[in-house]
């Protein structure tokens, strides 16, 4: 049982692993979605979109202080970042046309070099969050970081069968994620003051459909109750 | 000689009209019936929504396009156990209103596809199946919005499929959650695909047959 695992007061949040807890700090992740320079920094895509990524960025000091008690826990964590290839031969072709309707889309030159192509500058993660050279980096072309990727082997490689999820975006990358690790057996928490939308509606739809039934692809928890799961988790 | 495939009318939706190219034929497009199940259908009262369903199996049936009907069961373990929590949790495997509803059961040489969950390309054969029928258009729907239909949609639109979801033939667990979930496909020209009423899909597909 997981009741000794504190949550948050105010916050319709489920135990933080709702099936069963990591049998010790190398079972349990903490993967990052995404944090990249064009979904969450000033100058980066979405931003030369004239979208707001007030949101995106407001959650980079939450993820950081995680980040940090993460490393000093010793436990795992796996960055991933959304990209193509230089050819785009790994883009969909509906994929780009949507994004091109915006008058910038996904391969093209724009202020921050090709967008979302890898090994361009706002492809990179935020500086404030930049993977450890011991910290694995998964390059996913799709939504899911299960998609197309080597994330589940990563995981299964280093034992891993418990994830704290946080990043970007709430309704996209980090819900697909989530559901898909659920469905492929691992026991994942999403931390609500640590995701956001470009949206604010759609973070907030988000989190209620997450939450529902308990907590329906896994856990929705926040950084108070994960850094006190941290204390919890021994050997 | 066969026949080159006559292309289809586009059909109006949003936030863009489908398919995004404008290319589709009865040849490279599927209508995906996900998880319309006896008990999913009574639990979510989507009696409604089985009705419209049926009424796109008709037209596309008469237009020659492939229908790919899909049953969720629970699976076996822990995450089972958590699964069955849900509004929409699928039935066990032969258990009692397992079976798909009688309005929406497929004709003999109509594809069945079973997998657990809700996400209907995990762990099942239905990538390779679009795959060796040359399809690139899907179009969904089905039980329950936030369940099963957003979590295939996703998978979908992450392989490059092209999406159109039928706003009126899916039921969510919630009808906020149904509408938070289009909003959500809908946002930025269309993040999974796009979407429409069934009355603009059953416009152009008999437009097409009546030539």
């Amino acid at each position: 049982m997981s009741a000794g695992l504190p949550v948050s007061a105010g916050s319709p949040v489920s135990a933080f692993w709702p099936v069963t807890k990591p049998t010790g700090r190398h079972a349990l992740a903490l993967a990052v979605i995404d944090m990249q320079v064009d979904f969450c920094a000033p100058g980066g895509w979405v931003d030369q979109l004239g979208e707001d990524v007030s949101n995106t960025r407001a959650v980079i000091p939450a993820i950081a202080a995680v980040l940090d008690h993460a490393r000093r826990a010793g436990i795992r964590i796996i960055h991933t970042r959304e990209g193509h290839l230089p050819d785009l031969s790994d883009l969909p072709a509906n994929k780009q046309w949507r994004t091109r309707v915006h008058g910038l889309g996904i391969g093209d030159r724009g202020a921050t070099g090709r967008i979302l192509v890898r090994g361009e500058p706002g492809w990179q993660i935020v500086p404030e969050l930049a993977p450890r050279l011991d910290e694995p980096v998964v390059d996913k072309p799709g939504k899911s970081a299960f998609y197309a990727t080597d994330f589940e082997a990563t995981l299964h490689a280093l034992g891993v069968t418990h994830l704290a999820i946080v990043g970007v975006t709430t309704d996209c990358c980090v819900q697909a994620t989530l559901r898909d690790a659920y469905e492929r057996g691992f026991e994942a928490v999403v931390l609500e003051d640590c995701t956001a939308a470009v949206e604010r509606q759609n973070h907030v739809a988000t989190m209620e459909i997450l939450k529902a039934y308990g907590g329906r692809w896994g856990g929705v928890a926040n950084s108070a109750a994960f850094v006190a799961a941290l204390g919890g988790v021994h050997g | 000689m066969a026949e080159a495939p006559l292309a289809l009318p586009a059909i109006a939706a949003a936030p863009y009209d489908y398919p995004f190219d404008g290319i589709w034929s009865a040849a490279d497009t599927a209508l995906l019936l996900l998880g319309f199940q006896e008990v999913t259908v009574d639990r979510l009262q989507a009696h409604a929504e089985v009705a419209v369903a049926r009424s796109l199996v008709e037209a596309t049936r008469a237009a020659g396009i492939s229908i790919i009907t899909t049953r969720a069961s629970l699976g076996h373990g822990p995450l089972a156990l958590r699964r069955a929590e849900a509004a929409d949790a699928p039935p066990a495997v032969g258990s009692a209103g397992w079976d798909l509803v009688a309005a929406l059961r497929p004709r003999a040489g109509e594809t069945v596809i079973d997998h657990v969950g809700d996400e209907a390309f995990h762990a099942s054969p239905l990538e390779p199946l679009l795959g060796s029928r040359g399809i690139r258009n899907l179009i969904l729907a089905g039980l329950a919005t936030d369940g099963m239909v957003h979590a295939t949609m996703r998978a979908a639109n992450d392989r490059g499929f092209e999406c159109l979801v039928v706003s009126n033939a899916c039921r969510g667990t919630t009808v906020d959650r149904h509408h938070a979930i289009l909003r959500i496909t809908m946002f930025g020209n269309g993040l999974f695909g796009t979407v429409a009423d069934v009355s603009a899909i059953l416009r152009a597909v008999k437009q097409y047959v009546s030539g």
